[in-house]
């Protein structure tokens, strides 16, 4: 049984599992810096590497690089373990979705992994919350109590529109819903892809929801009181959060690795489809992130449960009727 | 004496008679009425009762030896009335006429600073901009002030706000400032909320007090003039053309109307980069930083014009006590049309984003709101008081300059809020674009400057200048030498940042820097 170690190694440590994933998120990390530089008529990261391609892993290598600060009166165990705690559950949630064709481990993939998914990812939430609590900071402490209520503004409409694809390929697990794309679900069902995306804005606290961490108004937010090495997580973490949101989308709705093109070694070409797909969400994230105005976080609550919130159920049943009077007709789907 | 102030003076004669008050007239056009300590808050209301929009303009003091005079400059049919009351040095105890106009209360608070005079009836009697640790009984106005060396410090004593939350209440104290992202200078504003709601807000300002007042009087009339350019770096001009024109008043001397005109071509440049700029930091305090990254890079062009003009792109030097030091080539003309147009086009889009964007609209309209009647008891001046109705502007009521002859128009609205306050000024700046236009093409022939003595007569005046923040004071009193016995300035941002607290309490937390920043307040104007 050696040899299935050895794989197994090889896929958790370095590809598509660990190692990829933390530079995938830094190359994401490093994209969105320089589209938003340039949408705002800057240059962006310049200086490390070629167009500045190494700047994130820089600042990450500067933190990593300095030293430990615990200011005496935080909740010291939350304060050490959230960052650790979210980058960690973040990174486990990408090992459920299909890179390179396939989940990172075999068999990890089960009916309903979908559901798995996105109730992690509302816990790797609460420890961004759990970190500026720790802290006893007044602008943590806003920062950590507007994560919950934006939490309680986008949660639930994120939720059903991430389950009307599942009605389309009638299939709870995720690597079932990206291999029932024939026809990408882009294309059957845009309305829910422009919901998921608004939702995702706000899942990943970009504008015009970056109310968290708004910093005219709470400084840093939640990550106020961090320096060094937590910080480092926190960025890190971030950053894995973008990519896996983004990853969500690719696979839910754009047909997750497979594209219309490839040759020999599907695996390589599963990849490099899944990357640029990727790209486009993370682009396009950031084009929406670059054209409005921070809202405010009663606003927010409002928007999304007088209008996501609506129009997320008439978008599941809009999606109910493709899946079960349109798909047999054209002869598409799961 | 024109007739507005025949009347005014006749209304006060009669109010009080002979006895009472005594009225001079002083240069250009203004009056003064001389009345004891103990009539100034029956004459202020005499005032306030007569004219809907009377309005407090400053309170300033003057060291006269054995006694202060604290004087009232209150701002009546667009007209200053200074208000003279002698108290003596051994007692200097005034009534409080915050009851009457809540925003004197900066302006109490900064006289009792630097004078020492105890304001009967004040709310908040507290330092405003001197520091905490400055002796107690030292007051670095008075003539014969030993300003103490750097090393001697009072003792500080805890400030009872900054107590932690007492026990038993929901409020979390948030402190924004003296070093925060949303303050671009160091001014501390301690905010009371609970939940998201703001219930209470302190402001603190003097964080970087320099004395340039103190520093006028042992100077020459030449060197103040570049040392009040350098109280601020956004609207050094303003303060220039002002103090010049204070000094061309007592020296009686009338400026050449090249000069004239170039001193509006300056001015309104000021007030296109200084909008441009406080527009931009609009975008970035709501979260907008494409608009602040675009908005700043225009406001470039309206830098290099300012370069083509006067050789400087920031602080102008341009300004001298009877004219100008610089003329404008012909052969630049052409270049400076084309620079307007493209600033009129950037401009316009502006105006266009403010009107229609949705999220900016959403995080501003409706915040902050301050009524017609609400602005003229906080005493606010410039685009913050037009946003509310209220159509003051001194380059309509007491033009200076060149402001009778450019086309000038007068941009109000009546909503009050923070999004009125942002769209007045990008209205403006189209304005001052035209008005900038109008100026170059219809340049008087002549001279730019004349020649002034270096020596200043007895005598005292008071200028005023619509600065792109609003109306800027001085009052400026000389002594027949060399220098000025008493240089007064009082800027738009003091006088308008006391309505922060209505802006901001009761609102959300989200809308303090929404509200703070259309205020535009300049801290570096505040700590001159």
């Amino acid at each position: 049984m050696v040899s299935i170690d050895l794989v197994f190694f090889i896929r958790s440590l370095l590809f598509p599992g660990f190692l990829f994933i933390l530079l995938m998120s830094l190359f994401y990390d490093w994209v969105t810096r320089k589209v938003e530089a340039r949408m705002q008529n800057r240059v962006g990261p310049n200086t490390a590497g070629p167009a500045g391609i190494f700047q994130p892993l820089a600042d990450i290598v500067k933190l990593l690089a300095k030293e430990r600060l615990v200011p005496h009166d935080v909740r010291s165990l939350a304060f050490t373990l959230a960052p650790v705690l979210s980058l960690a559950i973040f990174i486990f949630t990408l090992f459920f979705l299909p890179i390179d064709g396939s989940t990172t481990l075999s068999g990890i993939s089960f009916e309903g992994d979908l559901i798995v998914i996105l109730s992690i990812i509302t816990l790797a939430n609460l420890f961004l919350f759990l970190a500026g609590w720790a802290s006893t900071n007044a602008y943590s402490k806003i920062g950590a109590s507007r994560v919950l209520v934006m939490f309680l503004g986008y949660d639930i409409p994120l939720v059903i529109i991430a389950l009307t694809p599942a009605f389309l390929a009638n299939s709870l697990s995720v690597s079932t819903i990206a291999t029932s794309q024939s026809i990408p679900f882009l294309f059957l069902i845009p309305w829910s892809f422009v919901l998921f995306l608004v939702t995702l804005q706000a899942e990943l606290e970009k504008d015009p929801f970056d109310i968290p961490d708004a910093e005219t108004e709470i400084v840093g937010g939640y990550e106020t009181e961090y320096g060094g090495t937590g910080l480092a997580f926190l960025k890190l973490a971030k950053d894995v959060q973008l990519f896996l949101g983004s990853a969500l989308v690719v696979e839910l709705f754009l047909g997750g690795p497979y594209g219309p093109v490839y040759f020999d070694m599907p695996a390589l070409w599963f990849t490099i489809w899944f990357i640029l797909k990727v790209l486009f969400v993370v682009i396009l994230g950031e084009f929406i992130a670059n054209i409005f105005a921070r809202l405010r976080i009663d606003q927010v609550l409002s928007i999304s449960w007088k209008q996501v919130m609506p129009l997320s159920v008439v978008s599941l049943m809009a999606t109910l009727i493709v899946a079960f009077w349109v798909l047999p007709i054209i002869g598409v789907g799961g | 004496m024109n007739d507005v102030n025949k009347n005014l003076s006749s209304m006060i004669l009669e109010h009080f008679g002979k006895d009472t008050v005594q009225i001079e007239s002083l240069k250009p056009g203004l009056i003064a009425i001389h009345a004891s300590s103990e009539k100034n808050r029956d004459i202020i209301k005499t005032f306030l009762d007569a004219d809907d929009e009377a309005t407090l303009s400053a309170i300033s003091g003057v060291d006269l030896g054995d006694s202060t005079e604290v004087l009232y400059h209150i701002r009546t049919h667009g007209t200053i009335v200074t208000l003279r009351c002698i108290v003596p040095r051994n007692k200097p105890t005034i009534a409080s006429i915050t009851d009457l106009i809540p925003g004197a209360n900066f302006h109490e608070r900064e006289t009792a600073d630097f004078f020492g005079v105890t304001f009967k009836g004040h709310p908040y009697p507290k330092r405003l901009l001197i520091s905490d640790d400055w002796p107690e009984g030292v007051y670095p106005l008075r003539k014969d002030a030993e300003i103490p060396s750097p090393e001697t410090k009072a003792e500080v004593l805890p400030e009872e706000e900054m107590t932690t939350r007492a026990e038993g209440t929901r409020t979390v104290k948030i402190v924004i400032g003296p070093q925060h992202p949303a303050l671009l200078e160091p001014e501390r504003f301690l905010v009371d909320v609970d939940g998201e709601t703001v219930t209470k807000v302190t402001p603190r300002i003097g964080y970087c007090h320099r004395g340039v007042e103190k520093a006028t009087e042992s100077r020459t009339y030449m060197q103040d003039v570049y040392l009040v350019e350098r109280i601020c770096g956004i609207c050094n001009s303003c303060h220039s053309t002002t103090f010049c024109q204070a000094v061309e008043s007592i020296l009686d001397v009338e400026v050449p109307s090249r000069g004239k005109f170039l001193r509006t071509i300056v001015l309104e440049l000021n007030r296109i980069q200084s909008h441009f700029l406080v527009l931009g930091h609009a975008g970035h305090e709501i979260g907008y930083d494409a608009l602040f990254q675009y908005m700043w890079r225009d406001r470039e062009i309206a830098m290099d014009l300012t370069e083509i003009l006067t050789g400087n792109r920031v602080i102008t030097s341009f300004l001298a006590i009877g004219g100008v030091r610089r003329d404008l080539e012909e052969k630049t003309k052409p270049r400076i049309m084309e620079d307007l147009k493209k600033l009129r086009e950037r401009a316009e889009f502006y105006k266009h984003l403010f009107e229609e964007d949705r999220t900016v609209r959403m995080r501003t309209e409706g915040v902050g709101v301050m009524d017609k009647k609400e602005a003229l008891s906080l005493c606010v001046v410039g685009p913050v008081a037009r946003a509310s109705g209220l159509k003051i502007d001194v380059r309509k009521e007491a033009p200076y300059a060149a402001y009778g002859e450019v086309p000038y128009e007068l941009i109000s609205r009546t909503e009050g809020d923070s999004w009125a306050r942002l769209l007045v000024r990008a209205e403006e700046v189209l304005n001052s674009v035209d008005m900038i236009e109008y100026a170059v093409n219809n340049l008087p022939a002549g001279d730019f400057k004349i020649r002034v003595p270096r020596r200043v007569a007895e005598g005292e005046s008071i200028s005023r200048v619509e600065a792109p923040r609003g109306e800027l004071f001085y009052y400026v009193k000389s002594n027949g030498t060399q220098s000025p016995e008493r240089v007064k300035i009082r800027t738009p941002t003091v006088t308008n940042l006391y309505s922060v607290i209505k802006l901001t309490e009761g609102g959300n937390i989200a809308d303090v820097p929404a509200a703070l920043v259309s205020l535009d307040p300049c801290f570096s104007c505040t700590d001159r």
